[in-house]
This record gives C-alpha cells, structure tokens and sequence, in this order.
C-alpha cells in the first residue's frame, strides 16, 4: 500500500473512531466554551475594546483546547497498544505520523470554527466571522503549527506517567512562534492597515510549520520506540 | 534461511538486567516456543526481537541482511495487549488493517477468515464490549490475514477456551507449513510443545538452552518450572 492511500486510511480510521465515541471534539469544544466564558469575567470586555483582545484570547484558547484533543487522539493509539498494528504493517512510520497531524487538524479547525461562531455570540462581535476569509490563512498555518507540533509531543508524554500533565510545559514554549505570527496576523486582520505586515507573519508561520514538520519526521520513529 | 538472528543481545531497564547475551537463530518454516518463568524476560526478548525496544548491547540481524532496519511491516507482533481500537466495531477494526496489507477493505479472505473464527456473526459489535477470548481471537486473526513473514506471538492463548486454542493451534500449524517462521512465548508447556520445533528456557535473562524438540521433553520443562517459580500469569 502506498503512502497516500495509507495515510488515507489512517486518516479515514480516526474519524470513524472521532464519530463513534465523540471523545475529542466534545472535550474540545466544551473547553474552548469553558475558556470563552472565563475570559469573559476576567475582561471587561465590550464593543470598544473586543477587536483588541479577540486574538489573544482566541489563540489562547485555541492552544490550550489543542493540547487537550491532541493528547486525547495519542492516548487512541497507546490504548492497548493499538499503534503496534499500524507500526507493524506495511505503512511507513511518516505516513503513520502525518496521518495523526492531519486528523488532529481537522479536530482543531472544526473546534476552532465553533468557536470563532461562539465568540461572534457572545461578545456580539460578529465582524470576526466576515473577516474569516482573510484569517483563513494565517489560521490554517497557525493550526497546522500546532497539530504538528502536538502530535509529537503528545506520543512523547504517553510514554511518562506524567505525560498529562507533562504535555503543557513542553508544548507551549515550543509554540510560542506559532502563537505569536496566529496572535500578530490576527491582530493585522482585525485592527491594522490592510496588508500591514500580514504577509511577514503569514511567511513566519509558514517556516515555523516546515521547520517543525521536518524535525517532527525525523524524531517520531525513536518516541514509538521503548 | 535465517529470518532472525540474535547475536549476544543484552538488554538493561534502569541498570535492571531484562536480558544478559542471548544467541537465537529463528529459521523459516520453524514454530519456536520460548517458555520461561514469570520476569524470565520473555516479553522483553519479544520486543527486541520484533524490534519494538532496542538492545542494550549485540545485534540483532533480520533475514540474513545485517543492513536492514525496515523490517517491522514483515513482522506480525502481538503482545500482551491485543493492538485494537476498542471504539471501533469487530469489522472496521479487521478492515483497516487488512486495507493497511491489502489496499481492499472487503476481500473475500477476510470475509472467510473472521467466519472460521467466528467473528463474522460479531462483526458489528464494538471490541470493548467483547470478552478477553474474543478480543484476542480477533488480534490473532487479523495476523492471519496478513502475509508476513515471521509472527512473534507472546501468550497467544490468554483467554481462549479448549476450542478456539485448538482451532489456533492448527492455524499456526498451517503458518509453518507455508514456510513462516512463529516465535511464541507461553506458559502452556503442553500446547506449546506440540506446536514447537525448536525449545528455549528462558530464566532471569539468561537462555538455559536452546534445543530441538527431541532433545527434551515435556516432563523436562515442568520440572525446570518448579524449580525456577511460577508458569500462571
């Protein structure tokens, strides 16, 4: 079988698992909801000042919801060491490991737009979801970052009892360029001159996601290795 | 030929001794039974062998081809834990990784196997609501559908009743006749006997002996388990 088709079929198998237990998603979501209502009485947020705050706190929240979903997929494998089928088949460790970013990015983005439309709701900003056609990008970029990233962090720490609680101190500084080029273009998008600076973030996130990607391939044959 | 050649394989958890030298040479179309103690170091001499944990020291050459290291898609591992995905059904389970060997989802050979195992009437169930027999059944099965060339099985047996063990037994049989080499680890001194043409005694990492199953015995490996501990689980 070759690469595509088994990443497909990695792939295809993580969404049937997604739509049987509804495990991710829903822990995601209600978290991301979770956060947005926090955030809500930490800041006085209103009309004025709501375009200001809105990429911190949704890059905030989508980082820490991330974390969560991305260490809940990793710990579908290590359940009964269900990852020793796929290792001992004939689909390479990289398709293996690209398939994981890719339904972790898809998990990421369907909670990242039911978010967008929450935060439209309830801080009665409804410009964000306009403007979604220019954040696509940089959002796309951003939670590629993340899913690639997080992936391999989150095989990392299933590996140590403490993984959990690991996951946070060894993920987030390692995305902290990821959260500064989503928080900046968002910023651009929301608040600044049109194509301010917008294209140097957009290329920021862009190399950070081939950087990660690369070192990524490199390093997940050795975690699935006891 | 040699499909898998252990050469002075040593392996240490933490300054723990789990294995100390071993030298094992597993042949094609040969069914190896590795019987052992508890904490003899039979799971961990699975796991170098399959190439899941790497050895401390020695060498470990996979087909006669000591430059090879992707070896994994040409062995079938199963461990203690049956390697599925409890949130999926009987059938999407055994589908995904026969489309993983096969590129088909819905072969006729599948469809044929999980009916000699009777999984086929149980093929919408979801796997965490079957019991420890069936769950293992349907790991081993899925090896069945594959083509590999070696299958390293460690308690193959855990929670088959009389029948199923006795319908995986002449499964493994067939296995060696169509020139697959089979590792299996067991504490079923009787069943893995009958299957084995090569006997290892594994104790506190160290190989007792090695032999061909003529130059023992079934009385010879109980009594080397009453003198070194305990064969259940």
């Amino acid at each position: 079988m070759g690469f595509l088709n088994s990443t497909i079929a990695i792939l295809r198998k993580d969404i049937l698992l997604e739509l049987r237990g509804k495990e991710t998603l829903s822990l995601m979501v209600f978290l991301s909801l979770l956060l947005l209502v926090v955030f809500n009485f930490a800041f006085d947020i209103d009309r004025e000042n709501v375009s200001a705050l809105a990429p911190g706190i949704l890059w905030v929240i989508f980082a820490f919801a991330g974390i969560l979903g991305m260490g809940r997929t990793s710990m579908a494998e290590k359940d009964d060491e269900a990852y020793l089928g796929i290792i001992f088949s004939p689909a390479s460790i990289e398709s293996f490991y690209l398939s994981k970013v890719l339904s972790n990015l898809l998990f990421l983005v369907v909670m990242e737009g039911v978010t967008l439309v929450f935060f439209a709701v309830l801080f009665d900003f409804e410009e964000i979801l306009m403007a979604v056609p220019d954040l696509l990008l940089p959002l796309l970029a951003g939670t590629a970052g993340f899913s690639i990233v997080g992936t391999l962090f989150s095989f990392l720490s299933t590996a140590s009892r403490f993984g959990e609680v690991l996951l946070p101190f060894i993920y987030l500084p390692v995305v902290v360029p990821i959260l500064l080029g989503g928080v900046s273009s968002m910023d651009i998008v929301l608040n600044g001159e049109e194509g301010q600076g917008y294209g140097k973030w957009l290329q920021l996130l862009i190399v950070f996601d081939l950087l990660y990607l690369s070192v990524s391939l490199m390093l997940f044959r050795y975690l699935i290795e006891e | 030929m040699n499909y898998i050649q252990l050469r002075g394989v040593r392996k240490e958890y933490h300054g723990n001794l789990a294995l100390a030298g071993i030298d094992l040479t597993v042949r094609a179309g040969e069914v190896m039974a590795v019987f052992g103690p508890n904490g003899a170091g039979k799971t961990t001499l699975m796991k170098t062998m399959a190439g899941i944990t790497s050895p401390t020291e020695g060498k470990i050459v996979y087909f006669g081809d000591s430059s090879r290291d992707d070896v994994r898609k040409e062995i079938f591992f199963l461990g203690h834990k049956n390697s599925l995905y409890n949130g999926l059904t009987v059938l999407e389970n055994i589908s995904f990784f026969y489309r993983l060997f096969s590129g088909d989802r819905n072969g006729d050979a599948l469809r044929r196997v999980m009916k000699e195992q009777g999984l086929w009437e149980r093929r919408n169930d979801p796997v965490r609501e079957l019991s420890q027999g069936t769950k293992r059944r349907l790991a081993i099965t899925r090896g069945l559908l594959t083509d590999c060339k070696v299958y390293i099985l460690d308690e193959p047996f855990t929670g088959l009743d009389v029948k199923w063990r006795g319908s995986m037994i002449s499964r493994i049989k067939g296995l060696k006749g169509d020139g697959k080499a089979v590792v299996i680890a067991t504490h079923l001194v009787e069943e893995g006997f009958d299957l084995a043409d090569v006997i290892a005694f594994l104790h506190r990492g160290r190989l007792l002996f090695v032999r061909e199953k003529r130059e023992t015995t079934v009385e010879e490996i109980n009594r080397l388990f009453d003198m070194y501990g305990e064969r259940v689980p």
